[in-house]
C-alpha cells in the first residue's frame, strides 16, 4: 500500500479576480522510506503541493489517501493529531519557537501529544544528539547559527518517529557545505529509522543525493 | 502543562515595556478598587455604629401601629402605656440576641435662661440603658460635666451650640416649657448636668438628652413613644425583626417595628452614593484592564502569527492556541493583582501609620481616614482580574487560532 497518494489534486488561489492555478491535477503516489525530491522553478507549485501532503492547506478538489485512507476531509482537531501523530514539519525558515530552548523547541510535539515532560526531555535529548548538537540544548534559537537551527527543527520534525518528513526547501537559506551536511543527516535518518523523506529543491546540487526525483513544473508533473 | 505555562511566562517578559504597562494599568486598578473597598467598608461601620449607638436609635425600633402616620396630631393615642412598655419589653428580652429593650419618649418645647429661650428637642432615655446603647461611643461623645443620671432626675445633658446660646455651663439651671398631652402648658426647671457634642452640626444647637421620667413628667403621661431594641450584632437585624414582630402579634400587640437602616436616611444615603462610585470606579478600572489586556495579547497575537502557525503545523488543536494565550492572559492578571496587592499593602500601611483625618459633610468634627483590610475582597478582585484578563486574552487569540495555518506560517 502506498504511504501517500495523491487523485487529480487541483488547488487554485483567488486573489481578487484572478485565479492562480498553482497545482493543475497532480497524481502522485509516495511509498515508505522513500527519499524523496520535488524539483522544480520557483512557483511550479512545490510548496503548495506539501502543505496539502502535510494537511495544513487543503486542495480545491482532488483526494488525498494516507495508508489508504482518504484524509482530505476529516477534521480539523483530527488533522491537528494527524500532522502531530505522522508528519514532521522542516521549514525553509526554520520556525524555531524564539522563547523556548533548542532542548525545548525539540519537547514540543511530544509535549503537544501529551507524553510527560521528563520522557520528552529524555528523547529530545537524544533526538539532539543525532543531529549533534549536545552541546546547544540550552541554547536559544537566536544564539545559534543557520546550519544548527535547521538541525534543531530537523530534531523536532523526527522526535515523534513520523510516517513522513515534509521539508521545504530546507537548505535554501544555507550555504552549500552545511546544506550538504543537512541532507546527509537526513540521508543518514532515513537509512536508519527508514523513515520517508519529501523535500522540495530548486538546487540542482542536492539531486544526486536523491532516490527519487519528482519534476514540477507550472502546477504538473513532467516527471 | 508546565511546558505552556513556562511558554506563556517567558513570551510575557520577552516584551518587557510593553507588559509592564499592562502589569502597571491592572495593578494600580486593582489596588484602586482595594482601597476603596476598605474605606466605605470602614465607613459603612463607622456609620453603621453611630448611627446604632452615636444617634441612639438601636437595632429596631417599636412603636404602637400607626403612631409615625397618626402620632403627631393624637400622640396620647398612639403611645405606649405603661402595662403594654412592660409586657413588651418582657416579650423582647426573651429573645438571645437581644441585649436590652428600652422605652423612651422624645419631646420638644422651649428651653428658657430667664433672659433668651429657643426651641429644644430632647430624648428622654432611661440613663443606664442610654450608656449601654453608647457603648464605645460613649468616649467618642465627651461630656464637660456630669452625664446623665437617674438620682437628680432634673438634670440634663444640653448639646454645645445650644448651651453656648443660651449661656448655660454645668450646675447652671434653666426652664423647659411644653404642651402636655392633654394640652395643658406645663414648665418644669432644669439644671445642666453636662454639655456635649452629638457629632451633628445640624442638632448641635438645639439637642438634649433628658431623663425618661422627666421627659414623662413634662408631658404628664405614664407612656413612651417607642421602644428602642439593642441587638448583639447588626447582621441579626432583620431576622429578630420579624421573631419579635411575630411574638408580639401573638402577644396581642399591635405594633410597627422599623430597622436602624430605616431609620437613619442619612446611612442609606451615603451608602447608596458610595455604591454608585464604587460601580463606577470598578466599571472604569474593568475598562481599563480589558482594554490594555486586548490591547497587549492582541499585539502578542499578531507578531507571534508564524509562531501560532508552526504550532498549529506540529500539531496543537485550535483550541490548545486559545488555551495557551488564556493562561498568558491569566498569568497577567494574576502577576498584575500581586503587584497590585503589594501597593494595596503599601498604601494601607501608611494611611495606618500617617492616620490622616478629615471632616465629612454633616459631622461637627473631624474623622479618621480608615481603610479595613478585607482579605476576602482581595481575594475575590485576584479572582476576577485573573478572569477578565483571560477573556481578554482569548477575543484576539481566536482569531488567530481560527486562521489558515499556511497563511499564518507565511506571515513576516
Ligand atoms: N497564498 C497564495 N495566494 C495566491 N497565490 C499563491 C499563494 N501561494 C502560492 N501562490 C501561487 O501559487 C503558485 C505556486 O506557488 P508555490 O507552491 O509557492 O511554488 P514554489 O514553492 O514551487 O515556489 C505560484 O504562482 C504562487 O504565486
Ligand atoms: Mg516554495
Amino acid at each position: 500500500m502506498n504511504l501517500i497518494e495523491m487523485k487529480n489534486i487541483i488547488k487554485d488561489y483567488y486573489l481578487g479576480e484572478t485565479i492562480v492555478q498553482a497545482l493543475r491535477g497532480i497524481d502522485l503516489k509516495i511509498e515508505k522510506e522513500e527519499f524523496t525530491a520535488i524539483w522544480g522553478p520557483s512557483g511550479s507549485g512545490k510548496t503548495t503541493l506539501l502543505n496539502l501532503i502535510g494537511t495544513i492547506d487543503e486542495p480545491s478538489s482532488g483526494d488525498l489517501y494516507f495508508n489508504g485512507d482518504k484524509i482530505n476531509n476529516i477534521t480539523d482537531n483530527n488533522k491537528s493529531e494527524f500532522r502531530n501523530n505522522e508528519i514532521g514539519f522542516i521549514f525553509q525558515t526554520f520556525n524555531l519557537i524564539p522563547v523556548l530552548s533548542a532542548l525545548e523547541n525539540v519537547m514540543l510535539p511530544l509535549q503537544i501529544m501529551g507524553v510527560s515532560a521528563s520522557k520528552a526531555k529524555k528523547e529530545a535529548f537524544m533526538r539532539l544528539s543525532d543531529v549533534e548538537l549536545e552541546q546547544y540544548v540550552n541554547s536559544r534559537p537566536d544564539k545559534m547559527s543557520g546550519g544548527q537551527r535547521q538541525r534543531v527543527a530537523i530534531a523536532r520534525a523526527l522526535i515523534t518517529n513520523p510516517s513522513i518528513v515534509l521539508a521545504d526547501e530546507p537548505t535554501a537559506n544555507l550555504d552549500s557545505k552545511t546544506s550538504n551536511s543537512i541532507i546527509e543527516i537526513m540521508k543518514k535518518i532515513n537509512k536508519k529509522d527508514k523513515t520517508t523523506f519529501i523535500f522540495s529543491t530548486h538546487d540542482q546540487r542536492l539531486l544526486d543525493q536523491m532516490d527519487r526525483l519528482i519534476q514540477l513544473e507550472d502546477g504538473r508533473i513532467t516527471e | 502543562m508546565n511546558q505552556w505555562i513556562k511558554l506563556s511566562f517567558r513570551n510575557i517578559i520577552k516584551n518587557k515595556r510593553r507588559s509592564f504597562v499592562t502589569l502597571m494599568a491592572i495593578a494600580m486598578g486593582f489596588t484602586a478598587i482595594n482601597l476603596f473597598s476598605g474605606y466605605t467598608h470602614s465607613t459603612y461601620e463607622g456609620m453603621r455604629a453611630s448611627a446604632i449607638r452615636g444617634s441612639g436609635i438601636g437595632h429596631l425600633t417599636i412603636y404602637k401601629k400607626g403612631w409615625n402616620k397618626f402620632g403627631k396630631s393624637d400622640p396620647d393615642k398612639y403611645m405606649i402605656d405603661k402595662k403594654e412598655i412592660n409586657k413588651i419589653i418582657k416579650i423582647i428580652e426573651e429573645n438571645d440576641s437581644v441585649i436590652l429593650a428600652t422605652p423612651r419618649l422624645d419631646i420638644s418645647g422651649i428651653v428658657s435662661n430667664g433672659r433668651n429661650s429657643t426651641i429644644f428637642m430632647a430624648q428622654g432615655v432611661i440613663p443606664a440603658d442610654d450608656k449601654t446603647i453608647l457603648g464605645t461611643f460613649f468616649d467618642f461623645q465627651p461630656v464637660t460635666g456630669k452625664t446623665l443620671n437617674t438620682k437628680k432626675e432634673y438634670g440634663v445633658q444640653m448639646a454645645t451650640d445650644l448651651a453656648q446660646y443660651l449661656q448655660l455651663k454645668p450646675e447652671d439651671d434653666a426652664v423647659v416649657m411644653a404642651a402636655t398631652l392633654d394640652g395643658q402648658l406645663n414648665a418644669l426647671d432644669i439644671q445642666i448636668s453636662g454639655v456635649y457634642d452629638t457629632g451633628l452640626d445640624a442638632i448641635n444647637d438645639k439637642f438634649m438628652k433628658v431623663p425618661f421620667r422627666f421627659a414623662q413628667s413634662l408631658y404628664d403621661s405614664e407612656k413612651a413613644d417607642r421602644i428602642v431594641v439593642l441587638l448583639d450584632n447588626w447582621k441579626n437585624t432583620s431576622i429578630v425583626q420579624h421573631q419579635i414582630m411575630k411574638q408580639l402579634k401573638d402577644a396581642g400587640i399591635k405594633c410597627e417595628i422599623k430597622t436602624w437602616e430605616e431609620l437613619s436616611a442619612f446611612y442609606s444615603n451615603v451608602k447608596n452614593m458610595f455604591d454608585r462610585v464604587f460601580l463606577f470606579i470598578f466599571s472604569i478600572v474593568l475598562d481599563i484592564v480589558i482594554m490594555s489586556t486586548v490591547n497587549t495579547m492582541g499585539m502578542s497575537v499578531i507578531e507571534r502569527t508564524r509562531e501560532i502557525g508552526t504550532l498549529r503545523a506540529l500539531g496543537i488543536k485550535k483550541r490548545g492556541i486559545n488555551m495557551l494565550f488564556a493562561i498568558e492572559g491569566a498569568m497577567i492578571g494574576f502577576i498584575g493583582s500581586v503587584v497590585g496587592v503589594a501597593f494595596h499593602m503599601m498604601i494601607w500601611f501608611i494611611i495606618f501609620i500617617a492616620s490622616p483625618t478629615y471632616t465629612p459633610p454633616g459631622s461637627s468634627s473631624p474623622v479618621p481616614l480608615q481603610v479595613d483590610f478585607l482579605p476576602g475582597t482581595i481575594f475575590f478582585m485576584l479572582m476576577c482580574m485573573i478572569f477578565l484578563a483571560l477573556i481578554a486574552a482569548i477575543l484576539p487569540a481566536r482569531r488567530a487560532a481560527n486562521q489558515n495555518v499556511v497563511d499564518a506560517l507565511g506571515h513576516v
